[in-house]
């Protein structure tokens, strides 16, 4: 594990990233749009299945939301990758970064137990699918909140 | 769907608990973390970074390894520290601002002095002459 990680942090284009006054400030600007653009989906998506804006109508809302929520997850996952990758040996021996990819984890499980709920596309009416949205509002923001700290305890 | 806001409200609660938690230990980025007066560290390096998001040396005062911050790894490199002019195990003193925990071995550092050169990392911060 610990050669992997020292490995990661050889790696050409990471050394280049490692040192650029340009491209690291870039990465960093593109995770920030990218975690908005994932809280904001979320947060509509989930108040929206709780009840909220109730005028537009569930099924296309939802999948709207969906697919830019994936999109920006996918956009987090690389630049976040990218700047894990500089000190990826230190980061990955923070209890705060652990504790960050555990919540993604469970965030990711939420969703899929909330998919496998919510077949069909129309209105839930389930107590459990509120629970779980719920659900996925905290853990998401919990990701955001650990994430930001990682950049003020290392 | 019976009464949704309930959870509505009380993850805007939670939400509004973490922000407080969040502010209050906002510390770690610029200099709102360390002390008004300069602070000097002696001591050897056991690591060096230079890097984004910013340089670092760890360094051993007397057994207790202190985090040295620096600038980000351009300024740090303009101000001629690269990682050619030390190495681990070459005495360094630096001098700038502790941390305000006194709990914490942490610094950030205005100025190094290693191998009898000095690298001023932040040149407007340094002690006067």
């Amino acid at each position: 594990m610990d050669e992997l990680l020292a490995g990661i942090e050889q790696l050409a284009l990471v050394r280049a990233l490692k040192a650029s006054f340009v491209a690291y400030p870039i990465v960093n600007a593109l995770h920030i749009m990218s975690i908005g653009a994932l809280l904001t989906s979320v947060w509509l998506m989930d108040l929206r299945v709780l009840g909220a804006f109730r005028s537009l109508p569930y099924a296309a809302f939802t999948a709207l939301l969906r697919r830019t929520a994936f999109a920006a997850f996918a956009g987090a996952l690389v630049t976040g990758s990218l700047l894990f990758s500089v000190r990826a040996s230190e980061y990955a021996a923070m209890p705060i970064f652990l504790t960050k990819m555990t919540l993604i984890l469970l965030a990711g499980a939420n969703f899929l137990v909330f998919m496998r709920r919510a077949k069909g596309g129309d209105e839930p009416a389930d107590g459990t699918v509120t629970i779980l949205a719920v659900l996925s509002l905290m853990l998401w923001t919990s990701v955001l909140f650990a994430g930001r700290f990682i950049g003020f305890l290392n | 769907m019976q009464s949704p806001f309930n959870g509505v409200r009380s993850v805007a609660l939670t939400a509004a608990v973490m922000l407080a938690a969040a502010t209050a230990a906002y510390a770690h980025h610029g200099w709102s973390w360390t002390e008004e007066g300069f602070f000097e560290l002696r001591g050897k390096i056991t690591a060096i970074y230079i890097g984004n998001p910013h340089a670092t040396l760890d360094v051993d005062a007397e057994g207790e390894v202190w985090r040295v911050d620096l600038a980000p790894p351009s300024r740090t490199i303009a101000a001629g520290f690269t990682e050619e002019v030390a190495k681990v195990g070459d005495e360094v003193t630096a001098i700038g601002h502790r941390s305000r925990d006194e709990t914490e071995k942490w610094m950030k550092a205005s100025r190094i002095i290693v191998n009898g050169k000095t690298y001023d990392v932040y040149p407007d911060r340094v002690p006067p002459a």
